[in-house]
């Protein structure tokens, strides 16, 4: 292929990035890049103009980039290759919390009226454009703007209905677990399955009603419109565009999750199972570990609220907190929100069904382990859950867990320990290999063993491994 | 709702939406008929319903504000 047919060179576009003809992101000798094609220039040239761009990245809105001299991946239309400041983590809506999803809508919709102020509009309201960049959400397609075409409604509306609205509405009505459905539906969750989901008494609040259920009966009464939903005409007023923002955000604002405390964010607040001082020797254990490795990157597997990931924080690292259980999710995302702290990721993550590579041809979005590996990996009081609920066998914890990161703090947990007793208390014991011997040995044909560390009066211990 | 106010409602949008034209979307990912019209429709509305919040929110201001000043 030669350079003038829009030959590749070095560059990869990455697999995500082919639906919008403005642009995409490639990766170059390990760095992201972004390429604007002539036909979105005009566009691109206003969001830099008009004050659009500084207002949003000094509120933290948008990804900030430089102008770069780089060569495009492909030269056929293209006008200008940006270099965005470099994301630690890239995690997708159905990882998020409820706070996390809410919190993006609300950044999404603050950059629409943004936009307005400055006569642009952005193109699309993609859940999958907003990432958490130091704490908070951000946009991070630079070409997401369009001049504002006058008298024209919203082309994102149905998106961000879809994305954001209806994922949140089934979150606060029905169940938090829901927002795992962002993975089935990659552009969001269909407004007929959602209105089909929620209960009646969602309808009583005017925003859903409208956003969500009229809107739904809407786009089936026009589903198989043959014309398209627009003559020639006519003026959709400012006034109307800000009246549906406001709406939204009104609608969003209102949603809330129900108080109710799951069994694992109560976890250490009636730590029977978990004498203080063992916790104590175990606090200090993983942070001489964590000095030892000094990592730049931290994934705490089964993080709870996150006790220990902020061991890893408050040592600089960058430290994405992984549980299944969405309320300790919550909880962690809020508490570090409230702290302003900018080193903490809590996203939902469940282990034995960790997120899979999903989208076109199974490349749009990557799995957990395509996305690290992380410098230290720990997994604390997670064993058990893995080897005994889930049945999997010692080596494939070791193997999977040598897949995610460099080094390895991980805790064994003896089959006498209180917490292993209650997972068998209903089953047979089928677990003769479910020993510290034998733990030991699955671990060392991975990794390194530098520390072994009995934890004072718990029968547990603590390793340090190096991968190998 | 009964018949009569059903049969309201319907003629009241149908006639919005007779009176609402916009243009050609042009958008890279599709709009959605439905919903682009149907944005169209309670746009008015919305809009209507964000000037009444901005009124609302000035005249409470402007008490809460008299307020704070005879109390000083």
């Amino acid at each position: 292929m030669s350079e003038e047919d829009g030959g590749r060179g070095d560059a990869e576009p990455l697999p995500g990035s082919f639906r919008d003809p403005a642009g995409f992101v490639f990766r170059r000798e390990g760095t992201l890049f972004r390429q604007v094609n002539e036909i979105h220039r005009p566009h691109y040239d206003r969001l830099m103009s008009s004050g659009l761009y500084e207002d949003l990245v000094g509120r933290g809105l948008l990804i900030p980039h430089a102008e770069v001299d780089g060569s495009p991946a492909v030269r056929q239309g293209a006008s200008l290759v940006l270099r965005p400041e470099p994301l630690r983590f890239v995690s997708y809506p159905y990882e998020w919390s409820f706070s996390q999803l809410r919190d993006a809508a609300l950044a999404t919709l603050r950059i629409q009226e943004a936009a307005l102020d400055h006569g642009m509009s952005l193109r699309d309201a993609s859940a999958f454009n907003v990432q958490f960049h130091e704490g908070r959400p951000l946009l991070i397609d630079t070409l997401s703007f369009e001049e504002l075409p006058e008298g024209r409604p919203w082309v994102a509306y149905r998106q961000f209905c879809q994305h954001f609205l209806a994922p949140l509405a089934l979150m606060s009505y029905r169940d938090a677990r829901l927002g795992r459905l962002s993975s089935v539906h990659l552009d969001g969750i269909p407004l007929d399955l959602a209105v089909g989901l929620l209960p009646k008494s969602a309808r009583l609040r005017p925003g859903l009603q409208l956003h969500l259920f009229s809107h739904a009966k809407s786009q089936r009464r026009h589903a198989s419109d043959a014309e398209p939903a627009a003559a020639s005409r006519g003026k959709f007023s400012m006034q109307a565009f800000r009246g549906v923002l406001d709406s939204l955000r009104g609608s969003i604002e209102g949603l809330g999750l129900p108080e109710d405390v799951s069994v694992w964010e109560d976890y250490y607040g009636t730590a029977a199972h978990y004498a203080e001082e063992a916790m104590a020797r175990k606090e200090e254990l993983v942070r001489k570990f964590l000095a030892e490795i000094q990592p730049d990157s931290v994934w705490d597997l089964g993080a709870n609220v996150g006790r220990f990931s902020k061991l890893a924080t408050e040592g600089g690292a960058f430290t994405v907190a992984f549980d299944v259980d969405h309320a300790c999710v919550d909880h962690a995302y809020r508490d570090a929100k409230t702290a302003g702290e900018t080193k903490l990721l809590p996203l939902v993550l469940d282990l034995t069904n960790p997120s899979p590579a999903i989208g076109w041809s199974n490349a749009e979005r990557a799995t957990v382990a395509e996305r690290g590996p992380a410098d230290a990996v720990l997994a604390l009081a997670l064993v058990h859950h893995l080897a005994i609920a889930n049945n999997v066998p010692l080596p494939a914890v070791a193997d999977y867990l040598a897949a995610l990161g460099r080094h390895l703090v991980i805790e064994f947990v003896p089959k006498d320990d209180q917490m292993v007793q209650v997972l068998l208390r209903n089953r047979e014991d089928v677990f003769p290999h479910y020993t510290a011997e034998r733990f030991t040995e699955a671990l060392d044909s991975r990794f390194e063993i530098v520390h072994r560390e009995p934890i004072a009066d718990s029968g547990r211990v603590l390793f340090l491994g190096r991968r190998r | 709702m009964d018949a009569r106010s059903r049969i309201f409602t319907v003629s009241v949008l149908m006639l919005a939406v007779m009176f609402v034209v916009i243009p050609v979307a042009n958008a890279y990912i599709d709009p959605g008929s439905g919903s682009f019209i149907f944005q169209a429709v309670v746009g008015g509305l919305l809009a209507a319903a964000l000037v009444v919040k901005g009124f609302w929110r000035r005249l409470v201001s402007f008490f809460t504000k008299r307020r704070t000043a005879d109390e000083r």
